[in-house]
């Protein structure tokens, strides 16, 4: 027969990392895939490798992540690079390709922590070139140290400001900031300020980036709306309303951003029980406290479950593994209850918080279901409002029905891009809760794959005894 | 326009894209050093021929697939830059025809039997 691991961790981010750390040094067999260079994820991406000169300008909470890397980097799990996973099995079984090469491995317990992406951003014009995310800009920043002069932000969120204050510290020069962020939600956001009590240092760091957003050099304008990328075969402004004014801010570069949603592929794809968060607007799969899916052998952990940030993503990441040593008879119950309670404990304190900022900046209506009839939807078959509408009229009353009808989520991203928006297009036109519409039924291969890849297959198996091996 | 604030490279690959010989360090990703060189086109929209370029540069978008060394659908933000790597924009749309000859053309046999079974 042959050998499993104990654990198999796809995504090296900061749940995955924390995961695998906590997991190996009890003693499992783990192994973790990720499909960058390096360890990370996206908010530690390249934090021990970075090619900037000038890393500082990052901030502190990125810095922060060089301790958590090299702990990763020290401890007995195995760790694999450049792996695109494509299909991940509820009978424990991984496969991914590497360097051209299909590999499979087979893992008693699985502990997706694939992250988050953001959330897609459907407005006139959002398809051409020159339109990018605000997360795009950080990505070439701390993988290439790449950076654009004279783009235009637009959004809402703590990453957009975040991205702007670090062009400004870098002396990027930056053309704007449209702000998207309704005056309403500054006081609808006030109901959760308790959960601002439970994190008072969150706070003071968004405040210390909007300050330094405000002294800087740039023009920012707040309350936008109507948001249109004016272009024909690029972009070549950014339009919108400010009160009783129409703004146009010639621009070849826009950059943007209404905060970051789970990505749903493996999740979905596995065949997980999925729920729709009406305080975080998208779908997230269903976990009990450590993490356990409704597949007992899957776990999820950090924004692949639900939005919860870098540190909550540890949290998750470390529970969801002291879930699994007790599965796997390494500790026991009551080992595992003990050794959970502080980040049980400061996972509940920073979802307080998070609801503050879900509130505050909880993504425009407009901006996530959109009405413009020729607004592209799903971007790979270039399906626009107006034809998913016909499409609907023709009796396609489900995301599926509408896949097959229109070929909308049918292509290379495979629905990554358009999901959402479709879920809450077809909720909106039926009147009915997104939650009774659902989502594409999604399957495997999650990446494109190559048949040279598929003709070359290798088996992984572990170097470390597991844990069922040291206890025959 | 892109521009880099790294550190200068120790050691450097050069690669062809779009015809144009560029040189990048060791280590970049494939989708930074197109910016970089203001060469931005990626794939062409499968439906309308439109031109597109990347969206969100951590491989969740799929606008940034490019041919590398004859190969299409290759994600540049996922690709790091190998010496001597050619990469072109991809020109596939609805009216293109399944390229079965740049298989047969491959010096792997076990390759060779699958392309045969595709078609």
């Amino acid at each position: 027969m042959q050998a499993s691991y104990d654990i198999a961790i796809i995504g090296a981010g900061s749940a995955g990392m924390s995961a695998a750390i906590t997991a190996a040094n009890a003693g499992a067999s783990v192994v973790v895939l990720d499909d960058k260079p390096r360890a990370g994820g996206q908010i530690y991406r390249n934090v021990s490798a970075s090619p900037l000169a000038d890393v500082k300008a990052l901030g502190a909470d990125y810095l922060a992540g060089v301790d958590l890397v090299t702990e990763f980097n020290l401890c007995a799990a195995e760790r694999h690079y450049q792996c695109l996973v494509w299909h991940v099995g509820d009978d424990g079984e991984v496969l991914f390709s590497q360097q051209g090469q299909t590999q499979s491995l087979h893992a008693r317990e699985i502990i997706v922590s694939t992250g988050a992406m953001e959330r897609p951003f459907p407005i006139p014009g959002w398809h051409l070139p020159g339109v990018m995310t605000a997360g795009s800009a950080q990505v070439m920043l701390k993988s290439d140290g790449v950076a654009c002069d004279d783009a235009v932000f637009v959004g809402t969120g703590p990453l957009l400001y975040l991205i702007v204050a670090q062009y400004v510290r870098l002396g990027v020069r930056v053309k704007a900031l449209v702000d998207t962020t309704p005056k309403s939600q500054y006081l609808s956001a006030m109901q959760h300020s308790l959960g601002v009590l439970a994190a008072p240092a969150m706070l003071l760091k968004g405040l210390s980036l909007l300050s330094e957003i405000r002294q800087a050099d740039l023009k920012v304008y707040r309350f936008a709306e109507q948001l249109q990328v004016v272009g024909e075969d690029a972009a070549r402004a950014l339009r919108f309303r400010c009160g009783d004014h129409q703004v146009d801010i010639p621009t070849e570069q826009i950059f943007l951003h209404q905060g970051v949603i789970p990505n749903l592929n493996m999740t979905r794809a596995l065949g997980l029980e999925h729920k729709w968060s009406a305080q975080q607007l998208c779908w997230q799969p269903v976990l009990d406290q450590w993490g356990q899916s409704s597949i007992s052998n899957i776990s999820v952990a950090g924004d692949g479950s639900g939005i919860v940030g870098a540190q909550g993503a540890a949290c998750m990441g470390r529970l969801a593994a002291l879930n699994l040593l007790s599965r796997l008879g390494v500790i026991d119950v009551e080992q595992r209850d003990q050794q959970s309670r502080a980040d049980l404990a400061e996972l509940s304190r920073l979802n307080h918080f998070r609801r503050f900022i879900d509130q505050l900046y909880r993504p425009m209506d407009a901006h996530r279901i959109p009405q413009q009839q020729d607004t592209l939807v799903c971007r790979c078959e270039e399906q626009t409002v107006a034809q998913l509408r016909a499409g609907f009229e023709k009796g396609a009353t489900g995301p599926n029905e509408l896949k097959g009808l229109t070929r909308c989520g049918m292509g290379p991203c495979q629905g990554r891009q358009c999901g959402h928006t479709v879920s809450e297009l077809l909720a909106d036109w039926r009147q009915q809760p997104v939650s009774d519409i659902g989502y594409y039924r999604l399957r495997s291969p999650q990446r494109l794959l190559t048949l040279t890849e598929l003709s070359r297959f290798n088996r992984l198996q572990p170097a470390q005894q597991t844990v069922e091996e040291e206890a025959s | 326009m892109f521009r880099s604030l790294a550190k200068v490279a120790d050691r450097t690959v050069q690669l062809e894209i779009e015809g144009q010989q560029v040189s990048a360090p060791v280590g970049a990703t494939l989708w930074a050093t197109m910016a970089l060189h203001g060469l931005t086109r990626t794939r062409t929209a499968s439906v309308s021929g439109q031109q597109r370029s990347a969206y969100c540069a951590m491989g969740v978008c799929f606008e940034c697939l490019v041919e590398v060394d004859g190969m299409p659908n290759r994600q540049a933000c996922l690709t790091q830059v190998v010496e001597g790597m050619v990469v072109k924009r991809q020109q596939i749309t609805e009216q293109s025809h399944w390229p079965v000859e740049a298989i047969d053309n491959s010096d792997d046999p076990s390759l060779n039997a699958l392309a045969v079974e595709v078609r």
